[in-house]
């Protein structure tokens, strides 16, 4: 028996008969697959890479690649625009690439084939913001999403069982959702709503600003079960980047939006507690240039790391006391994860770097690696 | 002409030092910025004395100034940093695109209540940021709806209260502008900006700013879809002044594009011509308030305007980015 949500159930009836036909072909792979009467490829068979980053070629096109421990490729598969951040499937060697805001695809790949299985196509009325997240199992992914007629931030549900046909869908808790993380080993559901109001028709237009109400909402079922939001006087500080630490801490990175410098751009939050804002000294805390592009705890969890591609920096800020520890100058610094010993780092000038115990750097001339790096 | 500026982008670094950055900077502030700001302050007093004048909604002389006023504000509306920035000040005058219908429904509680709020300025300051500046002020003196709500003696005295919370918070840019920030950004060295090349990435920044509103914005927003054009949603369309908006910021625009341009002739030349095609658009286009969005041959006609302030776009960001040596990376350039 297959966990679903309860307003999975609710809505697909009415939302699947489009695409019967397709879906249950594909329902039919994948139940195979689910029961183990086929063999189930895993991320071994894409050659087990340990990270996803999107990135774009001198040419003008763009990839989603998988990178190996020894930061070498394991693939590269094109896509249709340009992406953001990508979501790596639990079990299966799958993983799905977000065009970035505005964009209304999103690609799910076979890792292990080298080709696309399925595309996302926003609902009308609505675009990504370029993350997403997979249940614990793996059968449903979430999408956050604008609905820039209402202005309302909104999880898109798709399931990943029946060809990723939309399932359903939920309020985010607040305008501008970027970031979504799942708690590892619960469904709770994270997201950084950036309070920032768009509309397509307006490009990428900021258009409440003085107004804007970021938070951080812990969402179940559906369901906002939980809010976090930073003191008035922080108000625009939008709340865009996550990491979720195997405890459920969550650290979130600040894109500041007021003219003078805000007072931090990294917290830390657990549910039931007030949000801790790091520390850091005024210089480098002006040296990150209000921009916080990526968030990753380390391996080890003791530290998060953030990066700011304006101020080419990584930085990163001990969990214990919330203090700025080190600061790493890497030029157009953006995709941040953990690895083994610390941390990789991904530049837009190709660069891959390894930063902690053991230090290692790879270029990849040819890419310019896009925004996130997602570890499988 | 496209090569030759891409040719002359590799060379420009050399030619910058003939005429160095610190003094692109120092044009920039008290050629373009300093004096647009104190026109504004200026306007912004006269609409003030206007209203004392004569506050009715249909008075010709206060119509003018707010009329005036708006001008000088849209000719400095790119101006967004510093102390248009310090307290909000720039939405405190101009809360566009209310795409919420704040403005109008916070207008209607003040009125209907006759909120002593609209006793002084000082207080006004207090409002809901989308109850104040030039937006607001359009509805007061254009909307009929307005018009008729409450009465005619409290919707006076908000006119007076509008106008003259204007006339503070431009007072108070210039001010800040003359009393230091003009100093902080031509000797850039600590303060807001590190260095003269953080200045001019500021100055970039709001000239690309500006071209984006105007095109994504101000013209975004009318033209909404094919299926679903929103000529509502155009730029101060009750007053009429939408296309006037577009030409008044293109020229404030091209005016800095130009003299950021100013040490590679042929690149400010070519940044200025293709400038003037956009503005060539705009004065044919005949539709002053983009009513004609929602018919094909209109909407072509806003789309071609839309398309040409693209090309200024473009020579801004491959061409004049590069030599002035402020664009930056794939990740860094995002915003997300």
């Amino acid at each position: 028996m297959i966990w679903a949500p309860r307003w999975a159930l609710r809505q697909a009836s009415t939302r699947w008969t489009g695409t019967e036909a397709v879906a249950s072909r594909r329902g039919f792979i994948a139940g195979l697959l689910a029961t183990g009467l086929a063999p189930a490829a895993t991320w071994a068979d894409a050659g087990a890479p340990s990270w996803l980053s999107a990135a774009g070629l001198p040419d003008g096109g763009f990839v989603l690649c998988g990178i190996g421990p020894d930061l070498n490729l394991r693939f590269r598969i094109a896509l249709p625009g340009r992406g953001h951040a990508a979501a790596a499937h639990p079990t299966r060697p799958e993983a799905v690439a977000f065009a970035r805001r505005p964009g209304t695809f999103a690609v799910v790949i076979d890792c292990a084939a080298g080709r696309q299985t399925a595309h996302l196509a926003a609902p009308e009325g609505r675009h990504f913001y370029g993350h997403g997240a997979f249940s614990l199992d793996g059968r449903w992914l979430y999408t956050t999403e604008n609905d820039y007629d209402a202005a309302r931030g909104v999880i898109g549900v798709w399931d990943a069982a029946h060809g990723y046909a939309r399932a359903g869908e939920f309020g985010s808790g607040g305008i501008g959702p970027h970031e979504i993380r799942r708690t590892p080993g619960r469904e709770t559901l994270v997201v950084a709503n950036g309070g920032i109001e768009t509309h397509p028709a307006s490009g990428r237009t900021k258009l409440n600003i003085p107004l804007m109400r970021p938070n951080l909402s812990y969402i179940e079922d559906g369901t906002v079960v939980d809010s976090a939001a930073l003191p008035g006087s922080m108000h625009k500080g939008s709340i865009r980047h996550i990491a979720v630490s195997a405890l459920g801490e969550v650290a979130f990175g600040l894109q500041w939006q007021g003219g003078e410098d805000g007072p931090a751009l990294v917290g830390l939050h657990r549910r039931g507690t007030p949000p801790r804002l790091c520390t850091a000294s005024e210089a480098d805390l002006r040296a990150m240039q209000g921009y916080v592009g990526s968030v990753a705890f380390t391996a080890g969890q003791r530290d998060v790391a953030v990066t700011s591609p304006r101020g080419g920096l990584v930085q990163t800020y001990s969990v214990a006391d919330a203090r700025h520890t080190a600061s790493t100058s890497i030029r157009d610094a953006c995709g941040v994860a953990p690895c083994r010993g610390g941390l990789l780092v991904a530049s837009g000038t190709g660069a891959l770097q390894r930063i902690g115990q053991e230090a290692a750097r790879a270029d990849h001339a040819a890419l310019m690696w896009d925004n996130h790096l997602v570890a499988v | 002409m496209r090569l030759a500026a891409l040719c002359l982008a590799l060379i420009l670094p050399a030619a910058a030092t003939a005429q160095s950055a610190a003094e692109l900077v120092q044009n920039a502030v008290s050629q373009h910025i300093v004096p647009r700001y104190d026109a504004l302050a200026a306007a912004g007093a006269r609409l003030k004395a206007a209203a004392e004048d004569d506050c009715a909604a249909d008075a010709q002389g206060l119509r003018a100034a707010w009329n005036d006023a708006f001008d000088a504000w849209i000719s400095a509306s790119h101006l967004r940093f510093g102390p248009a920035e310090t307290g909000d000040r720039a939405f405190a005058l101009a809360f566009w695109p209310d795409t919420r219908d704040i403005t109008p429904r916070t207008l209607r509680g003040l009125i209907s209540s006759a909120d002593p709020v609209a006793g002084s300025a000082e207080d006004y300051a207090d409002v809901s940021i989308a109850a104040r500046g030039f937006y607001a002020l359009e509805l007061m003196l254009y909307d009929p709806d307005i018009q008729a709500l409450g009465d005619a003696a409290y919707r006076c005295q908000l006119v007076q209260v509008m106008s003259a919370d204007i006339a503070n918070v431009t007072a108070a840019i210039a001010s800040g502008w003359h009393d230091g920030y003009a100093e902080t950004m031509m000797h850039a060295d600590g303060g807001p900006y590190r260095g003269t090349d953080e200045a001019l990435q500021e100055l970039f920044k709001a000239l690309t700013y500006g071209l984006e509103f105007t095109a994504d914005t101000r013209l975004g927003r009318p033209l909404g879809t094919f299926d679903a054009p929103r000529p509502k949603r155009a730029e101060a369309w009750r007053s009429g002044r939408s296309l006037r908006n577009v030409v008044l910021s293109l020229e404030a625009l091209r005016d800095l594009g130009v003299l950021l341009a100013a040490p590679d002739a042929q690149m400010a030349d070519a940044l200025g011509t293709t400038f003037d095609v956009a503005l060539g658009d705009a004065e044919a286009l005949d539709d002053p308030v983009f009513a004609g969005v929602a018919d094909p041959v209109g909407r072509l006609r806003v789309e071609s305007l839309q398309q040409s302030i693209g090309h200024v776009r473009e020579i801004v960001r491959d061409d004049l980015g590069p030599a002035l040596g402020v664009a930056s990376g794939f990740n860094a350039m995002d915003g997300d």
